[in-house]
């Protein structure tokens, strides 16, 4: 069943996310794809994640199809204006991708290029009614199309540190939807209590909410994200329950798949993300019982 | 100098409809040279404002000011004795002038009457043209002090385009080529040679990419 069907059926999605390498050797990427294939319904390619220069995900998209495997692709603003999204989103559908997230971007500062120049000349919601407009078959600059593309296009939801940015983060999440992000992708969380606050608030968006599994990698990665990400809610409980474990990277894998497995009857789906585990993302469904 | 043009008065007056008390606050310094946003374009707005509202059977009180620098807090200080006693602030001045009110009066509403163009210089009365990009990382000594990133429509750094046509940028012909114009310029100065220098891919930190700009002058910061 196709990710788009399977959106619509409400049936739990199961998406995992993959990073295009940096350079041409994409052999770790398909046999990390190989691995999972028949176990996930998706998977999702970042484009140059965390400002990291690397294989475009229109690329790693298309390498997914020829697995057999369904892709979602990043489309973000920093790095292209709407010439350039445009036609690389007509060059997606003809490429056989179906569907499409309108992520946030890292910051030039924060990435790997940090002397190039942003772009950002539309900025997320701009994105997401482009989308919109691509598929009506009229472009930016009110031109018609020769052949209109289709998507199934989402959103993300940028991490959120107290109730005030979540009411903000989640108003900006129901301008996309109503421009037509036809699901969200949810910030990591790992307060499942503080989560169900979140679910209960984004109830309002309509649409399909697809929860982050963010793969802790290790105690050092938990402190990390406890002190810099205040809105994942990372407890010393967590933190005490790695550092306790006779296998941490085991013990790591386990709370990804627990945490799925706690989840699969609160949200439409979840999007893994391994950060350079996925060898591992196979481990994580078992422990989640998928 | 920044250069500024007015807004139209139709978009001022929208913005402004609803106050009867208005404090229009002109700069003496940039907008006031590009004839934007000085005292006698303050009294030509007020005027104007005024024969609206009276058209329509409305009434608005406006004090008028000019500041010496509407982006100097020193000066902005000046509107504290005022600020009460108006609804809303229209500002003559440039983005920075118009934030700096703000941030000085936090409560009250500012309205820009300007739209901030750009970096430039007088090229003739009357004549403004753009000179600089404020990329944070001056290139002029490598280009015989003219400037590729804020006067090519480009932004190229080593030659012009194809659209270079008699000295002139395809985008218009009110455009100078500033290729033509750094090569000219090279060989007035007998330095030709350095057109073959090549230059780099910027390093655009500098400008926007690392987001926000500020200075810091360790020696003067209190």
């Amino acid at each position: 069943m196709s990710f788009q069907k399977r959106l619509a059926s409400g049936e739990f999605l199961v998406l995992a996310e993959m990073n295009t390498p940096k350079g041409v050797d994409i052999s770790q990427l398909i046999t990390n794809a190989r691995r999972i294939k028949g176990r996930v319904d998706a998977v999702v390619v970042p484009d140059m994640d965390n400002g990291v220069m690397r294989m475009s995900a229109l690329a790693g998209g298309v390498l997914m199809q020829q697995q057999g495997i369904e892709s979602i692709i990043h489309v973000y603003c920093r790095d292209r204006n709407r010439m350039a999204l445009q036609g690389d989103i007509l060059a997606a559908h003809v490429l056989g991708i179906q569907n499409l997230v309108v992520a946030n971007s890292e910051q030039m500062a924060n990435g790997d290029h940090r002397d190039a120049k942003p772009v950002n000349d539309l900025d997320e919601l701009g994105l997401v009614q482009a989308i919109a407009s691509l598929q009506k078959g009229v472009d930016l600059a009110g031109f018609d199309l020769e052949g209109a593309p289709a998507f199934t296009a989402g959103c993300t939801i940028a991490p959120f540190a107290d109730a005030n940015q979540m009411a903000a983060e989640l108003a900006l999440a129901k301008k996309k939807v109503e421009a037509g992000a036809k699901f969200v992708i949810a910030p990591p969380i790992f307060d499942l209590a503080y989560f169900d606050e979140f679910l209960a608030a984004a109830k309002g968006l309509g649409v399909p909410v697809i929860a982050t599994i963010f793969l802790i990698k290790s105690v050092g990665i938990a402190r990390y994200m406890a002190l810099n990400e205040p809105g994942a809610r990372i407890g010393e409980e967590l933190i005490g329950r790695i550092r306790k474990a006779s296998d941490r990277e085991n013990e790591c894998l386990k709370i990804a798949g627990e945490t799925i497995a706690a989840l699969k009857k609160k949200v439409a789906g979840v999007k893994i993300e391994t950060h350079g585990w996925e060898h591992r993302l196979a481990s994580i469904l078992d422990y989640a019982g998928i | 100098m920044i250069t500024a043009e007015r807004k139209p008065l139709a978009e001022i007056i929208d913005s402004i409809d609803a106050y009867k008390r208005i404090l229009l606050v002109g700069c003496n310094e940039c907008v006031t040279v590009c004839a934007a946003g000085g005292r006698k374009e303050v009294a030509t707005l007020a005027s104007a404002l005024q024969m609206d509202f009276m058209k329509r059977g409305k009434h608005i009180d406006i004090r008028e000011m000019t500041l010496e620098r509407q982006c100097d807090p020193e000066y902005v200080e000046q509107l504290a004795p005022y600020i009460d006693q108006v609804d809303a602030v229209i500002s003559m001045a440039c983005g920075c002038g118009v934030q700096e009110v703000v941030r000085r009066f936090k409560a009250k509403r500012v309205y820009p009457a300007v739209n901030t163009k750009f970096m430039g210089a007088s090229e003739r009365p009357g004549v403004w043209a753009e000179r600089c990009h404020g990329c944070g990382n001056c290139l002029l000594g490598l280009t015989g002090g003219i400037c590729p990133i804020a006067r090519c429509s480009k932004s190229l750094m080593n030659g012009p385009c194809g659209g270079s046509s008699k000295g002139k940028c395809e985008v218009s012909s009110e455009i100078d080529c500033v290729w033509q114009l750094i090569w000219d310029r090279l060989k007035e100065l007998g330095i030709q040679d350095r057109y073959e220098d090549v230059i780099m891919a910027k390093d655009w930190s500098t400008e926007r990419g690392g987001g926000p700009r500020k200075i810091v002058r360790e020696d003067l910061a209190q």
